[in-house]
């Protein structure tokens, strides 16, 4: 089989005597969607954060395309190409919508401050560009969005947050997109038309790999092909939605235990 | 939401009459409470002025819709409003009675503005805490200073140079800056303009305490700037030369603000004022980002202390303490956060304000103090908040 796209090898992390995240191993191909449940705490959202950067495991390796990008810091492993979006949504919300997605394409564009001082044509030219990519972008994701695209980012409702989220971790041209809990704070309506919004979104760039943490169960039925429940920090269980939620130890971990014996 | 009608006028990009008259109405109003507060002698008419002024802008807080009027105006007649705002700088001296006095103030509020803008760099676009924006002033002057003095190098030539320098220490903080964050990032700057302070109080060859004397003034085609100018008949006192200088700075201050704004360096900047764990998630080096706004701070503020230093002839150790720092802070404040023209703006109440009205200069601490909380109570965003980027459709 040709090289994973993303690949973790005994992904683990520790916080003094806790063991947030331990020996994960995740293979991802390009393309594919993966998405990871498991109880609260169990350790999935700390996996992005080891991810995407923003922690430093304790031990254990992360690959892309092949090239070892463990430790690397946030901004280079964005740079390399694995965009993200939060649970709770960290967008920039003094800025308009635009602006964020455009800050979203900050590594696949050049403009340093001698170039916007000494050579402002080129500087704006670069910055009008980007700012037409994103509007494109945000009528990708959402046309609602487009129509809002010059005010703030913080007048936004839940879902819209996360769709601006989605839209400027697509800005980045990343081959992954790791989607922290898309559905939270949000009622099933909402999580619906925001299914349909991803799946578009998804039609739209068959290249592009999800990794997504969920909860709601018809967003998880509704989506990905693959599934890998994480409990206590460990794997326990990989395959098939259908298959994997029929094992024993998956619903005793997710569903409770009283869940499993009923 | 936002009334969204004024949009249709916005986007209309042809200049009308009327957005004329706004621009003229607003440009020549407020060079004449300026020229008013500047040569105004009785306090009781000062304070008058200074209550016209505070009705101004209550009126903008009640009613948004006269800002974006103004704002829009602008933007449409843009070329009217540089052609005639030019003017009205370049022939403001003429304007002044021949008043020294006067004309100093503006000196010194437009080196100020220079400073404020600079710290905008860092405290309004990045949200960085910097109390070492006077000693980069500092460091700017003294370099000017010794090689003007010591080496006979041209003032023209020690701009760039003071300017490279203080640059090189602005990098120099930001590199242990980084390891700290808020409060501790302050502390830092905070010690670096004290330990900036003591040397130049105590290395032999900036004079000590007693500072540098007989800073020799540029000259440019022969004609000294110590020299008052004759023009159309008519005499400026010496000040006007520094006044023009300190104009054309100010001029590129607002050019360099306006493009740094808007770029992805000034984006980056936001992005890392709002967040900056999802700043590092969209690529950003943080660390970079803040030692270029340490560096962007210091070489503007390097250009100030410069020309200050010329214009002065002497400086001392006295005159870039951390007060100057927290003054320039509070500039920043008062004035709007990230928008250029209120932090100018700022800079003009908070250097005019105390010399204007002596009753403040004996408490200069509390004055700046008192400002500074009710703005924070009254006004958070300032005078003049933060505006949304304009992108070229719009």
């Amino acid at each position: 089989m040709a090289v994973p796209l993303l690949e973790t090898r005994n992904l683990s992390i520790r916080f003094g005597g806790l063991v947030a995240v331990s020996r994960v191993d995740l293979s991802l191909a390009a393309g594919e969607t993966l998405c990871i449940i498991g109880p609260n705490g169990a350790g999935k959202s700390t996996l992005f954060n080891l991810i995407s950067g923003i922690y430093r495991q304790s031990s254990g390796t992360v690959r892309l395309d092949g090239r070892d990008i463990t430790g690397w810091p946030a901004h280079r492993i964005a740079a390399a190409g694995i965009a993200r979006t939060f649970q709770s949504s960290r967008l920039f919300g003094d800025l308009t919508l635009v602006d964020n997605v455009v800050i979203g394409m900050h590594c696949r564009t050049r403009t340093g401050v001698i170039d916007a001082l000494l050579r402002p044509r080129r500087a704006r030219a670069e910055f009008e560009a980007a700012a037409e990519r994103a509007g494109e972008l945000l009528r990708l994701v959402s046309p609602g969005l487009y129509e809002r695209r010059h005010t703030l980012a913080g007048t936004l409702p839940q879902a819209d947050r996360r769709r601006l989220e989605i839209a400027r971790a697509l800005a980045s041209d990343p081959k992954i997109i790791m989607l922290d809990e898309p559905s939270s704070g949000m009622d099933d309506r909402d999580t619906d038309a925001l299914i349909e919004d991803i799946r578009l979104t998804m039609a739209e760039r068959p290249g592009l790999a999800y990794i997504i943490i969920e909860h709601d169960m018809r967003l998880v039925a509704a989506l990905p092909e693959r599934v890998v429940v994480i409990d206590y920090g460990e794997k326990i269980a990989e395959g098939h939605f259908s298959e994997v939620r029929l094992m024993p130890r998956v619903q005793e971990a997710y569903l409770g235990q009283k869940a499993a014996h009923a | 939401m936002m009334a969204e009608p004024p949009r249709i006028a916005l986007s209309a990009r042809h200049t009308s009459a009327a957005d004329v008259a706004v621009v003229a109405a607003a440009e020549l109003g407020g060079a004449l409470l300026l020229g008013l507060f500047l040569l105004a002698d009785d306090s009781r008419f000062i304070v008058a002025l200074l209550v016209l002024l505070g009705a101004g802008f209550a009126a903008l807080q009640i009613r948004p819709a006269i800002e974006e009027r103004i704002v829009a105006a602008f933007r449409n007649a843009r070329f009217t409003a540089l052609g005639l705002g030019s003017a009205i700088v370049l022939a403001y001296p003429f304007a002044m009675q021949g008043s020294s006095y006067a004309l100093h103030l503006l000196v010194v509020a437009q080196l100020y503005a220079v400073l404020a803008l600079a710290l905008n760099f860092q405290l309004g676009s990045a949200n960085i805490p910097n109390f070492a924006t006077g000693a980069s002033y500092g460091i700017g002057a003294y370099t000017s200073a010794l090689l003007a003095i010591d080496f006979g190098v041209s003032f023209w030539l020690t701009l760039p140079i003071a300017a490279v320098v203080a640059t090189a220490f602005g990098f120099l903080l930001g590199f242990p800056s980084m390891r700290t964050r808020e409060t501790y990032l302050a502390l830092v700057t905070i010690a670096f303009g004290i330990v900036v302070h003591q040397l130049l109080n105590n290395f032999d060859w900036t004079g000590g305490p007693n500072g540098l004397v007989g800073i020799p003034a540029p000259t440019i085609l022969g004609h000294s700037f110590a020299a008052p100018i004759e023009l159309f008949g008519a005499r400026l006192p010496s000040q006007a030369n520094f006044y023009y200088l300190a104009a054309a700075l100010v001029a590129l201050a607002i050019v360099s603000a306006r493009r740094l704004h808007d770029s992805r360096v000034g984006l980056a900047w936001n992005a890392l004022r709002a967040d900056e764990l999802a700043a590092r998630c969209q690529g950003i080096n943080v660390v970079w980002y803040k030692m270029l706004a340490f560096a962007v701070d210091a070489f503007l503020a390097a250009f100030a202390g410069s020309v200050y230093a010329a214009y002065v002839s002497y400086i001392s150790p006295d005159n870039f303490t951390f007060l100057v720092s927290v003054t320039i802070m509070t500039m920043v404040i008062v004035g709007g956060m990230d928008n250029t023209l209120g932090v100018i703006l700022g800079a003009f109440l908070l250097t005019l304000l105390p010399e204007k009205l002596r009753i403040f200069a004996d408490y200069r601490l509390l004055f700046v103090s008192v400002v500074v909380i009710l703005f924070l109570i009254l006004r958070p965003q300032g005078l003049f908040p933060q505006r949304p980027r304009s992108y070229g459709g719009r």
